[in-house]
């Protein structure tokens, strides 16, 4: 017995077919790509060095927090929700932070950023989006974020670990961009030039 | 026998799909590639004169779409030289970053094409207003009720240029104590200045810079410092003249000779620099000289549309372009063409402004 086949059901998986190829060939999944698998995090401080894997940081206990960023020239990003570790557990692992210390946020692109212990312990200034006028805020926290809005970061946002300054509740501010810190590949913390 | 007979007729229709699919595909492509899309970078205090430079290219080129993305100057490199993206004009607040970042492999060319300087910008609400002039300026921000502003020299041009400014101010006035009454006193650790035998003046800023009370604010740029003049929690701001006027602020010129706009005086603004606390960029130096400001254009060597890169540029340096950036108050100057290489793909306008510059 032959099964026949009719034009239109030929037409329909052609179409599907071809809604696949195009999607395909626009959209790149989201799964975790080798370099990012084999991603390490160098922690530096009190004379202790730790390298830890993106799965060693996920196993930590997470943070959840909300917030966004603005740009140089006033281009708002988010709040979005953020997931991560805080900083200061991080750099509990090799000795943990004082207030004399800074802490050095390098990147695999070259970029560098110092915050000061008070940053680390959320001390950062807080903007209205559209006026960037500066809001008071309640508890903020410095985290290693690896999710936002539920999902792994891009790649240009910063995949896999990025600095993100979240607040617990939406409150609908946001912080300068220069703080938030992509593609994280190191943490050291340091005595102040000087000291 | 049967079954053969049977899907001939089903390969007419399964054919035409497969060509329709294909020509769907190819017809995605070219519909990319035909879209003329410009991708612009270009320095933040460039927002407005671009914004409206963009609107008159587009309404020449009905065809182009032009992306403008706005960064610090450097930051706007960068995404050429270290990050890997593709841009087809590149235009920023300090000229001299782009044979020092992008020469010899992201590009051998650059055009000077305008120019700014420094001000004190305030508004009627600053204390003192119809007080200030360049004779006093720095006696009036030294005042303990005055509240005045900057951005981050570790983040903007306009962070350093400041301190250049003070710095500068110290010798032009005669005046020893002007560095450590604005800067040094209000910051912790305490900021240094030092001068050396030859009279060049060095100024260190810490890794951690900021003010350790309300006097000074210090902010990541413009866009955190002119909401506080506007709602007077600052009563002065160190802007570029063109923010200032761009913002419909008040603003006190400075002396020529420390303002940082003059060629002339070129020998005096480069007996200042400014050292940074730290190497925020892996392949950016931490000392900047005094130099006049001029803002530089290049096309990458790696845009995607080098020739329509080009004609944007060319656009820039045109008459209306002149204009365009003349009426949102960024002061221009006559084009000069920089650097070893040389921009072939608008060699007339080039060879016009290489007749100008002689």
């Amino acid at each position: 017995m032959t099964a026949k086949i009719s034009p239109l059901s030929i037409v329909v998986v052609v179409l599907i077919c071809v809604g696949a190829i195009i999607t395909i060939s626009h959209f790149h999944p989201p799964g975790e790509s080798q370099d990012v698998m084999d991603w390490n995090l160098t922690l530096v401080g009190n004379g202790e060095v730790r390298v830890l894997s993106l799965d060693d940081i996920k196993a930590m206990p997470s943070y959840e927090g909300y917030g966004g960023f603005f740009t140089t020239v006033g281009v708002v990003n988010g709040p979005y929700m953020c997931e991560g570790v805080p900083v200061e557990e991080l750099c509990d692992l090799v000795g943990g932070l004082n207030a004399s210390n800074t802490l050095l946020v390098s990147a695999r692109d070259g970029y560098l950023m110092t915050f000061g212990s008070d940053q680390v312990r959320g001390h950062f200034r807080t903007y209205d989006p559209q006026t960037f006028r500066e809001v008071p805020h309640k508890e903020l926290e410095m985290i290693l974020m690896y999710e936002v809005d539920g999902a792994p970061l891009t790649d240009y946002g910063g995949r896999p670990l990025r600095i993100a300054i979240v607040y617990p509740e939406d409150e609908g501010m946001v912080t300068e961009g220069h703080n938030w810190v992509k593609w994280v590949d190191k943490i050291e913390i340091r005595m102040p030039s000087g000291a | 026998m049967n079954n053969t007979r049977g899907s001939a007729p089903l390969m007419i229709p399964i054919l035409v799909l497969v060509v329709i699919s294909a020509a769907v595909l190819t017809a995605g492509c070219l519909f990319h590639q035909d879209e003329r899309e410009l991708k612009v970078i270009h320095a933040g205090s460039l927002v407005a004169p671009f914004g409206e430079m963009v609107k008159a290219f587009e309404c020449q080129h009905p065809d182009v779409d032009i992306l403008l993305e706005g960064h610090g100057s450097i930051q706007a490199i960068r995404h050429i030289t270290e990050l890997h993206e593709e841009y087809d004009v590149v235009a920023v607040a300090d000229d001299s970053l782009i044979p020092a970042l992008m020469y010899p492999d992201h590009a051998d060319w650059y055009i000077r094409f305008a120019r700014n300087q420094m001000v004190i910008a305030y508004t009627n609400q600053s204390r003192y207003a119809c007080e200030i002039n360049q004779s006093n300026w720095y006696e009036i921000l030294t005042r303990p009720e005055v509240r005045f502003g900057f951005s981050n020299p570790l983040f903007d041009a306009c962070g350093y240029r400041t301190l250049m400014v003070i710095a500068l101010a110290e010798s032009y006035y005669n005046d020893r104590t002007i560095f450590d009454n604005l800067i040094a006193r209000n910051f912790d650790p305490q900021m240094r200045s030092t001068e050396d035998d030859r009279g060049a003046v060095s100024v260190v800023v810490p890794e951690v810079f900021r003010p350790h009370s309300d006097k000074v604010a210090v902010r990541g740029g413009s866009v955190q410092l002119i909401p506080m003049l506007d709602y007077a929690d600052l009563d002065y701001v160190f802007e570029y003249k063109s923010v200032a006027q761009q913002n419909g602020l008040r603003y006190l010129e400075l002396p020529p000779k420390i303002d940082l706009s003059t060629p002339e005086y070129g020998s005096i603004y480069q007996n200042v620099s400014v050292f940074l606390g730290f190497q925020r960029f892996r392949s950016v130096g931490i000392e900047r000289v005094g130099r006049p400001i001029f803002y530089g254009i290049t096309v990458p060597k790696n845009a995607p549309h080098p020739a329509l890169g080009a004609e944007f540029v060319e656009f820039v340096l045109s008459e209306e372009g002149k204009k365009i950036l003349q009426r949102a108050n960024q002061p221009t100057t006559s084009p000069e063409v920089v650097g070893p290489g040389t921009p072939q793909v608008y060699a007339t306008t080039v060879m016009n402004i290489g007749e100008m510059e002689r």
